[in-house]
């Protein structure tokens, strides 16, 4: 039995900018959650993230015509651009930023979040942990920020997030290096990361 | 290898993303002889637990159905915008076609009324001299005893002809040598106007009634009168007629 052919993004883009809305709906779909995931992960606010996602589709409505299958791949050009929207709305919303730490008490948790499993206790722990980690990712600066959440949430390698990114791959290597001391130092203070410190063992190899 | 050298693979070993197993081995053995190295990849790894523990339960995490109806009913909107822009433009070529002829036609009409509202205007007063002329018609060029305004008026027809742009002269000639054309001089419609200081000038051909010849002192059988005449009339760029010549 053979598979049915799954269409590449560069077919969905096509036909979805020739006006096939079944085209639109599968690369949406496709898509939408990351770049939405994306933005939360980097501004930590869900309007923020609605408003990214539907800036970002909207721009490839607009001018889909200018991507160029060639040079990255859809996803990365997807969080190109949903960074783009990022940095330009946390600008925005500079002057309103909450002094106190977001809650997540008054937002609507997903259904699966309110499932427990087998081991309350032990959901209720690693729902916290998970909550201090986003803290402590959010509470990094934009530029370590960015690299962390493309290469190791999203899983871009380090060629697609310099695309995203427009930068070198290096300066995504060296960014994500950097990146990780911060956050460990960060999770550390907040009591979370077990591992040694690796500063105060010494190496004679 | 060395701590140094660890230390740049270590992030992609902790993501088993190093493409090379010479590298990977290397820096494998090398943990196991370096303490420090060997705890900063445990780091490396306890750390991206915890991050891909956190995409993990971020997964499910979407956009809601608003921003997914609002993204369709602009994709819908986009898809008949498009699809009615094509059907107006292939409109428009042929409104613009059809409109353009309206335009060409009526503009004729136009100057048609206008030269000869212009023509009828000048009838009162030299109405004494066309009968002068009706009752002794003299020929073009070839003035009278009795036709010293005809004669003068060449003069000033042969000036106005001299001061007309080039283009017309040029268009006027090519056209009366290519459809074998008798054309009159150019007989200015209004006094005092130099046509060089135009910036932009139009000959158009219209039909008249044969009383026309009249209105610049050309002879013309009154009993013909009411017959139409060809006549190219220059035109400014403010649509008055300027210069008019009869073509036979």
């Amino acid at each position: 039995m053979t598979k049915p052919m799954v269409p590449s993004d560069a077919e969905l883009l096509r036909s979805m900018l020739a006006g096939d809305e079944r085209a639109f709906t599968s690369l949406y779909g496709r898509y939408k959650g990351l770049v939405y995931r994306f933005a939360l992960l980097m501004s930590g606010q869900g309007s923020i993230a609605e408003e990214v996602t539907q800036e970002v589709f909207l721009a490839l409505l607009r001018n889909g015509r200018r991507y160029d299958p060639g040079r990255a791949s859809l996803k990365a050009y997807l969080c190109g651009a949903a960074r783009n929207q990022v940095l330009l709305l946390m600008k925005k919303e500079r002057p309103y930023v909450q002094l106190v730490e977001e809650s997540d008490e008054g937002r609507e948790a997903p259904v699966a979040q309110l499932i427990s499993g087998d081991d309350p206790l032990g959901d209720c722990a690693r729902n916290e942990a998970n909550r201090l980690v986003r803290q402590a990712v959010l509470a990094l600066p934009a530029r370590y920020r960015e690299v962390i959440v493309l290469c190791d949430f999203q899983e871009l390698s380090y060629a697609e997030a310099a695309l995203a990114l427009d930068c070198p791959v290096g300066t995504v290597n060296s960014r994500l290096h950097r990146g990780h001391a911060l956050l460990s130092k960060k999770l550390r203070a907040a009591g979370l990361d077990s591992a040694p410190d690796a500063q105060v063992m010494r190496c004679f190899a | 290898m060395n701590c140094h050298d660890f230390e740049k693979l270590a992030l992609a070993l902790a993501r088993n993303s190093l493409l090379d197993a010479t590298e990977r081995d290397q820096g494998l053995i090398h943990t196991e002889v370096c303490n420090r190295c060997a705890a900063r990849l445990a780091q490396e790894r306890a750390l991206l637990a915890r991050l891909r523990a956190v995409a993990v339960e971020m997964a499910g995490e979407e956009p809601p159905a608003r921003v997914d109806a609002l993204l369709l009913a602009a994709f819908r909107a986009q898809t008949a915008a498009t699809a009615s822009s094509v059907v107006i433009t292939a409109q428009g070529r042929a409104g613009r076609w059809s409109s353009w002829k309206f335009a060409a036609v009526a503009a004729g009409i136009l100057i048609l009324i206008s030269a000869i509202a212009i023509i009828w205007k000048s009838t009162g007063s030299r109405m004494p001299q066309r009968e002068e002329r009706a009752v002794a018609p003299t020929p073009v060029n070839t003035p009278g005893p009795q036709a010293e305004p005809p004669v003068g008026r060449d003069q000033v027809v042969d000036e106005r002809q001299k001061n007309l742009p080039k283009r017309i002269l040029r268009h006027a000639s090519v056209k009366s040598q290519d459809e074998a054309e008798v054309v009159t001089q150019f007989f200015p419609l209004r006094e005092g106007e130099d046509l060089t200081t135009l910036d932009s000038l139009q000959v158009v051909r219209v039909e008249l009634p044969g009383s026309a010849l009249g209105e610049v002192g050309l002879p013309f059988d009154p009993e013909t009168a009411p017959e139409s005449v060809k006549a190219d009339v220059v035109l400014g760029q403010d649509g008055l007629a300027r210069a008019i010549r009869f073509v036979r």
